[in-house]
């Protein structure tokens, strides 16, 4: 093994408390222990002990979504993704997996392989293919790219000075199928009178390390950081890539600087005066908006409170939380590929908590939940409108 | 030992395939609870998710002779939900509804599976709650709490949880659905609630709601020696105090918690303690004014009051993450229960000082002060047998220490397979044959959750060495 972390020790970091238990949205849908944090610890654990096969812990760790939310339950700091990720590698993606994940994370094929999808019959992956990655027919439909919103020029002499500038990361998967939430991250960030680097490197490797294929995730975390200039802050609006770009470190030691400079845009745009520029925006006039945690955003970089302040900072938007809004969607990544009846058990129970609140609008930090929780939205018939948080911001403005 | 196709087969009979749970991953998962030092796998796993689901499950185990064993979430912490003699482990996680809210009457009935969180979060917004609080209340179980007859840092001025019991449904040893009230005649619930799952297992309950104070004001201090902690705990209580909680933690928690999560305190500082007063406005002021210059009267360090919420929380922390910031600093944790009167803490906290040294393990202590519950916690490697007997022998010594000083085996933990052995230092034969006796009201039963809290049942010696992972 190639990497410098000690599975064993990260294991036994774990007392077994159970605490973890109620944050788990497997456990919470099955009831089951071996599909709990502690109960994939210690299964880790008794695999590296040859208390059992690995084959025989192959099945509980495919069903971990990966939302770390058993991190943020944790009194005793178990890295729970990190021990994720190591025996991951230590289990071997499935060849599928791995073709799966080659294809999303290049720009170019991605695009060609979206455009295609939508030419199939019930917008789906077909079901043989399905059956090969995932044992099952498919859950989700195949994401299709958001239009272009047609925004008006920004009127130069009514924003504040520019002073500084951050490097906003592209990514893969965002570009191609949310390219409009980069342009109104843009906008926003020239709002508070930031500028724009744009970093055109096509993916940080996250989906590759939550998959454990920690060799292909490194280099590619290697090249993301070769692109980026010195100095200037790192904005990311995708939670997956801010997550494991904050943790760079984990994987390459010498890139803990970079991880240092990794924000989400929304602790950004607090920082920089946005709460206060939202009072000139003419907002939303009595609507209901609410927010889903991107897993990644709240458990991976324990970002929760700065959306929510942006978001009741839009004039007129009546802003309401919705019960278990940190609870993961189901997205995951590929996990709503690899896995499609959790993941649609998880996104029924989520849907049922959004339209629970009465809400017309619920924003979100990460591309994976969007076409997720969209594709409920679309098969209820589009009451409630699903966006990201950068979109819902700068929509504020008209 | 019957083959586990067998019991899959069967059970699936009476409650369906896709409610039952098998495998060498199941095995593994389910050997424990949060106490690990003993060890012992089941054959399968049950889900039901009805009363009436539960009790073809233990009537199927009484036609078939299987022992069965109920859990909750498996944070009980000594040993209570091991399955001992393997068999079938009935998980109450799918009985995780809460069933009818009686305001007029303030009560709830929920089913066993549903956490202590979400009994007071349902209630919530009728400013109601359900007092008990043990530190596990975000995901430890109505049904768990019931068998141990939980306790939490507000027991000292609410109480444990049978007071908080109004009903019960249970499925006795013998799979008979008996419904159980509170009223004339013996106090069939008193007997329920703390027999940790030996007479059947509870699937429903009404609790007690109890109304959110008006108001809580929590103080924090730290002193320099634990004499002077201690005295202090003794003081507020004599001068007429009954604060909601009255927490101490020693220095080794301390240096835990300043280890995994950065808490600052004096450097000075050998015990802390934690001091929560909450009733009607102006009363809990003057009580936490009271709580206050007791701190100064016994040269309280530093000592600080919470202002609003967030830094009530923020002074809570020590105390709710002290047992899993001892993770940073060995694989397994043993959290010792025992009591003892409150007088006698500072002599009770240099044994138990003596005691870790002499057996070369690490030791830190949180108690419930207020009470004299106190919770030696022994860090060490479960890996290393030489470690784990080392604990299992100075946890016996620290019970019999308290027993010298006039306590007792256990505050709030419950006996389960631990302190099995400890019995017999608080009672005499006589005193456990009667015990005995009083399972059989609930049926013959050897089957329901055997080899615990009794010792020297049949068959239940010879497994003990399998238990620690002695002999497999």
């Amino acid at each position: 093994m190639s990497n410098h972390h000690d599975l064993e020790e990260l294991t036994t970091h774990c007392i077994r408390c159970g605490f973890c238990l109620e944050s788990c949205p497997t456990f919470k849908i099955t009831g089951a222990e071996p599909e709990s944090p502690r109960g994939r610890i210690y299964l880790v654990r008794g695999a590296l002990e040859g208390k059992l096969p690995w084959q025989e812990i192959q099945e509980p760790l495919d069903h971990c979504l990966g939302c770390r939310a058993c991190e943020t339950a944790c009194p005793s700091g178990v890295e729970y993704g990190a021990i994720l990720e190591l025996a991951r590698e230590r289990l071997g993606s499935k060849p599928a997996t791995k073709a799966l994940l080659t294809g999303l994370t290049n720009p170019g094929l991605a695009k060609i392989q979206f455009t295609l999808g939508r030419m199939l019959p019930g917008k789906r992956m077909p079901a043989a293919l399905s059956r090969l990655i995932a044992g099952s027919p498919a859950e989700a439909d195949l994401p299709r790219p958001q239009p272009t919103i047609p925004w008006p020029e920004l009127d130069e002499s009514k924003l504040p000075p520019v002073t500084g500038q951050v490097a906003l990361v592209l990514g893969c998967v965002m570009r191609v199928l949310y390219d409009p939430v980069h342009t109104a991250t843009k906008r926003l960030l020239r709002r508070v009178g930031l500028e724009t680097v744009e970093i055109a490197a096509p993916c940080c490797g996250a989906l590759h390390a939550h998959a454990g294929m920690l060799d292909e995730a490194r280099t590619r975390a290697q090249q993301m950081a070769a692109a980026i200039p010195p100095g200037i802050p790192i904005v990311l609006n995708s939670a997956g890539c801010g997550s494991t770009m904050r943790e760079y470190g984990f994987l390459d030691p010498g890139l803990s600087g970079i991880a240092n400079r990794v924000r989400d845009l929304s602790e950004i745009l607090l920082e920089h005066g946005m709460v206060e520029a939202l009072r000139e925006a003419q907002g939303f006039g009595g609507k209901r908006i609410t927010y889903h945690d991107a897993c990644h955003l709240a458990h991976g970089q324990k970002v929760t409170q700065p959306p929510r302040e942006l978001l009741k900072a839009i004039p007129g938007a009546e802003f309401v939380e919705i019960d278990e809004a940190d609870t993961c969607c189901g997205s995951a990544g590929i996990y709503n590929v690899v896995q499609p009846q959790m993941a649609r058990a998880l996104l029924e129970r989520k849907w049922g908590h959004i339209a629970a609140s009465g809400a017309s609008l619920v924003s979100t930090g990460n591309p994976g939940c969007l076409a997720w929780i969209e594709q409920k939205s679309r098969e209820t018939g589009q009451q409630i409108a699903v966006e990201h948080t950068a979109i819902t911001l700068e929509r504020a403005w008209g | 030992m019957p083959t586990t196709d067998r019991l899959r087969d069967g059970l699936a009979r009476e409650i369906g395939a896709e409610r039952i749970l098998s495998g060498p991953s199941v095995e593994r998962t389910y050997e424990s609870d949060a106490y690990n030092v003993d060890r012992s796998q089941p054959t399968v796993v049950v889900l039901p998710e009805s009363t009436d689901e539960v009790a073809k499950v233990v009537r199927w185990c009484r036609r078939e002779g299987i022992p069965f064993t109920a859990r909750g979430a498996g944070t009980g912490l000594s040993g209570g939900a091991m399955p001992a003699l393997g068999g079938v482990v009935i998980s109450t996680k799918k009985l995780n509804r809460i069933l009818e809210i009686d305001l007029p009457n303030r009560r709830m009935r929920a089913q066993a599976g549903v956490t202590n969180i979400a009994l007071s979060k349902a209630v919530a917004a009728h400013g109601l709650h359900f007092a008990p609080d043990p530190s596990s209340q975000t995901v430890a179980t109505l049904g768990g709490n019931i068998a141990e007859n939980s306790g939490g840092p507000h027991t000292l001025k609410y109480g444990v949880t049978a007071p908080h019991i109004l009903g019960l449904t249970l499925i006795d040893a013998e799979g008979e659905i008996l419904e159980l009230e509170r009223g004339f005649g013996p106090d069939w619930i008193g007997m329920v609630v703390g027999s940790e799952g030996t007479l059947g297992v509870v699937t429903e309950a009404w609790v007690r709601l109890t109304p959110v104070p008006e108001h809580v004001e929590t103080a924090l201090a730290c002193f320099g020696t634990v004499r002077e902690a201690s005295e202090c705990v003794s003081a507020i209580i004599s001068r007429g105090v009954l604060p909601a909680a009255l927490e101490m933690m020693d220095r080794n928690i301390l240096m835990a918690l300043r280890a995994a999560f950065g808490l600052e305190f004096p450097d000075a500082t050998q015990a802390m303690l934690l001091v929560e007063c909450d009733g009607p406005r102006e009363a809990c002021r003057q009580e936490i004014e009271a709580v206050e210059q007791a701190f100064r009267d016994f040269g309280a360090i530093t000592q600080q009051r919470a202002r609003d919420a967030a830094e009530r929380a923020k002074l809570w922390t020590a105390r709710k993450k002290g047992v899993g910031a001892m993770g940073r600093l060995a694989p397994s944790v043993v959290t010792h229960d025992g009591v003892i009167p409150r007088s006698k803490l500072p002599e009770m906290l240099d044994a138990v000082y003596e005691i870790a040294a002499r057996y070369q393990i690490g030791v830190a202590n949180l108690f419930h002060a207020g009470d004299g519950n106190l919770h030696p916690c022994f860090y060490f490697d479960d890996r290393d047998p030489r470690q784990v007997e080392a604990v299992v022998a100075a946890g016996t010594e620290v019970i019999q220490k308290c027993i010298e000083l006039g306590g007792s085996v256990t505050g709030e933990h419950g006996i389960g397979v631990e302190k099995l052995d400890l019995m017999g230092l608080m009672f005499s034969p006589g005193d456990l044959a009667y015990q005995a006796r009083l399972k059989e009201i609930f049926g013959t039963n050897e089957l329901c959750n055997p080899c615990k809290v009794l010792p020297n049942q049949r068959g239940c010696q010879e497994h003990r060495l399998r238990w620690r992972g002695v002999a497999t």
